[in-house]
């Protein structure tokens, strides 16, 4: 046991630092889904322009990224609102127009970033002192990964309880749960609404900005990070923040782990998992929303 | 209110159809306009058809390759056989689909002479009826599968898929006292490369089975679990096939985890603008390659002194080389054809050019229409503040 844990102790640390990096992405995709029912296809885009963002800001020092952060969280709620506000008129109109109009946009930003790059993957580079690696245990680990795992961590608890044990929070959640009891009590829901957009808008370009150096800014980017944000989505179930933490968690180390003792079946393994937990709780393991 | 909705939706749907017709007309613009037929013996201007990717990720490549074709232009007084030469580009796009419209537009459209470019090899499956069909040659300077054989019209100035790993093959086998691990891209690229590299190593030399890392539908973007069992592998050296971001991220994650084994792997690997974002990771790799941009003849003195002049160019690549070969290919079968210059008789003189003064240094089309070539060992060395594939050795002829 301890030689299995030894042989895939890289893997396994590694696999909690995408856990972390998706879950900065589907925390936001999940509870607009939950709450709205807005499904936001162009939440890959975000993370793009984060990581492009990071890689134009980074000057090899700590100024950089600190520039970067709040460069990412102007951009956040700019484009979390403007998202919102497009999508609004949409809202009764089903998810297949919301789909359409959110997959053109991530298409217009994809092409944008091509003609803006060149197209080629660009590197974007952490802070000078965090560029190699350092040696724990007998392990070699980018230095990088693990003050992500670190920041991310705190990111992902500040979110879980401001969701879970704010006042805020609670108001998040009730309309997750029920948006027109809450719009009876009086509370403008659409306020809440554009909040929980650009709040998860934020962590999204965040995501990119911290994420860059683990999985920088190249054409084709933003699909990859939509797709295992929507399985993220799925396997924790909607409108849950730790729904979206847990499916984080275990995507990570599926995507890590799983594909380090069965490589063969690296393709298959996500899905794999994605179908087990759809077959034996199809709303997902934490589902905050009712069922139609 | 649900009609106001629509209208709005129709508009959206109609400008989002602008944006993306904008770069392709942008692509096929320039000199299409001319209204002289592309044949003909009339002494006018000829048109020749570059399909090449002006949108999506091989962007990059095709950028190179226009730039060596237009290169070989300007030497040359923008002619081919003592012919003004009227460039058509077409934008190639990332997939087949969008690489048979570009086709069919210089085909029958713009009635080309030739055709030259093609970087996607899944293009240039969805392309060989139509060129064989419509009989109008096509120097192509990239794409070359395995399985492209037996055409008429299609001839290639790059190298067939699996030659890099043939000659990396027969070079580890000779030199390693270990095992070599084996890892690609999960495409019919990366397969045919390592199947090279097999056809070449031998067999005790080859570390367990080739590991295969999903490319569809999501290319393989962390390497830690593979890399991981490289490393504690007791392999002597690693082969791989990367391109592109794949490539950017192989790298820099091999030195990032700590693998200390030394890397070989087919050209592209390290190929043009992905070795600057890889950087320093990139030291001391081994590259097979039909091209270095430092190798000392007269033809490459003067291609990759008058290429680094351009602005913004950088250091001449492979895929630039070879669209410089195609235009050479083409300034001497439009000489030899002469006076009765048709698609049909191009294609009869390409097959009477012999050998080719190439930057690469000599060679001639073989039976396969692909280069009978010398090929490389290059390693990625610092040169003067700047990381480039340096020449180290000839490795071997093949074609």
């Amino acid at each position: 046991m301890v030689g299995w844990f030894d042989a895939y102790a890289v893997s396994i640390v590694d696999g909690i630092a995408f856990g972390l990096l998706y879950f900065t992405l589907a925390v936001g995709l999940s509870l607009v889904f939950g709450m709205m029912d807005v499904l936001n296809l162009a939440h890959g885009t975000l993370y793009l322009a984060g990581a492009y963002l990071a890689y134009a800001l980074s000057d090899g020092g700590w100024g950089g990224l600190v520039l970067g952060l709040a460069a990412g969280i102007a951009v956040g709620l700019g484009g979390g609102a403007l998202l919102a506000a497009m999508t609004q008129p949409l809202a009764h109109r089903g998810h297949l127009d919301q789909a359409l109009l959110t997959l053109g946009l991530s298409i217009v930003g994809a092409e944008v970033f091509l003609l803006a790059s060149g197209g080629e993957p660009l590197p974007a580079e952490p802070p000078a002192g965090l560029r190699g690696s350092v040696e724990v245990l007998g392990h070699v680990y980018p230095a990088y990964r693990l003050l992500f795992i670190g920041v991310a961590g705190v990111l992902a608890l500040a979110v879980y309880l401001a969701f879970e044990r704010s006042s805020l929070g609670a108001l998040v959640r009730a309309t997750v749960a029920d948006r027109d009891m809450v719009r009876t009590l009086g509370v403008d829901t659409r306020r809440v609404l554009f909040g929980v957009f650009a709040v998860g808008a934020v962590l999204a370009v965040v995501g990119g900005v911290l994420g860059a150096p683990i999985l920088g800014p190249a054409p084709g980017i933003d699909g990859h990070v939509l797709v295992m944000s929507l399985v993220v989505v799925v396997i924790g179930g909607l409108g849950s923040v730790r729904g979206a933490l847990l499916g984080a968690l275990l995507v990570g180390q599926v995507d890590t782990l799983g594909r380090a003792i069965a490589p063969d079946y690296a393709a298959f393994l996500l899905f794999g998992a994605m179908f087990v937990v759809l077959a034996v709780r199809p709303g997902g393991l934490i589902s905050m929303v009712k069922s139609a | 209110m649900s009609q106001l909705d629509r209208r709005q939706a129709l508009k959206l749907f109609a400008g989002l159809g602008a944006a993306a017709a904008v770069p392709s007309l942008a692509a096929c613009g320039g000199s299409s306009l001319s209204e002289d037929s592309g044949s003909g013996s009339s002494g006018g201007p000829i048109k020749i058809g570059m399909l090449a990717p002006q949108s999506g990720v091989y962007k990059v490549i095709g950028d190179d390759m226009i730039n060596g074709f237009k290169l070989y232009l300007q030497l040359h007084g923008n002619k081919l056989g003592g012919r003004e030469v009227d460039l058509i580009i077409a934008d190639e796009g990332e997939t087949g689909d969008s690489g048979r419209a570009g086709a069919e537009k210089l085909l029958k459209q713009d009635k080309v002479l030739a055709m030259t470019g093609v970087v996607s090899s899944a293009v240039m499956g969805a392309i060989v009826d139509m060129v064989e069909t419509a009989q109008v040659p096509l120097v192509g300077s990239n794409a070359s599968p395995t399985t492209l054989q037996g055409v008429t019209y299609i001839w290639r100035t790059s190298y067939v898929n699996d030659e890099p790993g043939k000659a990396l093959g027969e070079y580890l086998g000779r030199t390693l006292k270990g095992t070599v691990y084996c890892i690609a891209a999960d495409y019919q690229a990366g397969k045919d490369e390592v199947n090279g590299l097999l056809s070449t190593l031998p067999k005790d030399k080859l570390y367990g089975d080739p590991v295969y890392t999903p490319f569809a539908p999501n290319p393989t973007t962390n390497f830690q679990p593979y890399l991981t069992a490289i490393k504690q592998s007791d392999a002597e050296a690693v082969f791989c096939f990367y391109a592109g971001s794949s490539a950017v991220e192989f790298v820099k994650q091999y030195k990032q985890f700590g693998v200390n084994k030394r890397l070989y792997a087919p050209g592209f690997l390290t190929e043009g603008k992905v070795i600057e974002s890889q950087g320093d990771a990139a030291l001391g790799i081994f590259t097979s390659m039909n091209y270095a941009a430092d190798l000392d003849n007269p033809a490459n003195r003067t291609f990759a002194s008058e290429y680094q002049k351009q602005p913004g160019w950088g250091i001449p690549t492979t895929y630039a080389m070879a669209s410089y070969d195609a235009a050479a290919v083409l300034d001497k079968a439009i000489t030899i054809a002469g006076d009765d210059l048709t698609p049909q008789s191009l294609n009869a003189a390409i097959g009477k050019i012999g050998q080719i003064d190439s930057p690469r240094g000599a060679w001639q089309f073989n039976q396969n229409r692909t280069p009978l070539q010398k090929w490389y060992l290059r390693e990625v060395r610092r040169d003067g503040g700047v990381l480039s594939n340096v020449l180290v050795s000839e490795l071997t002829t093949l074609g």
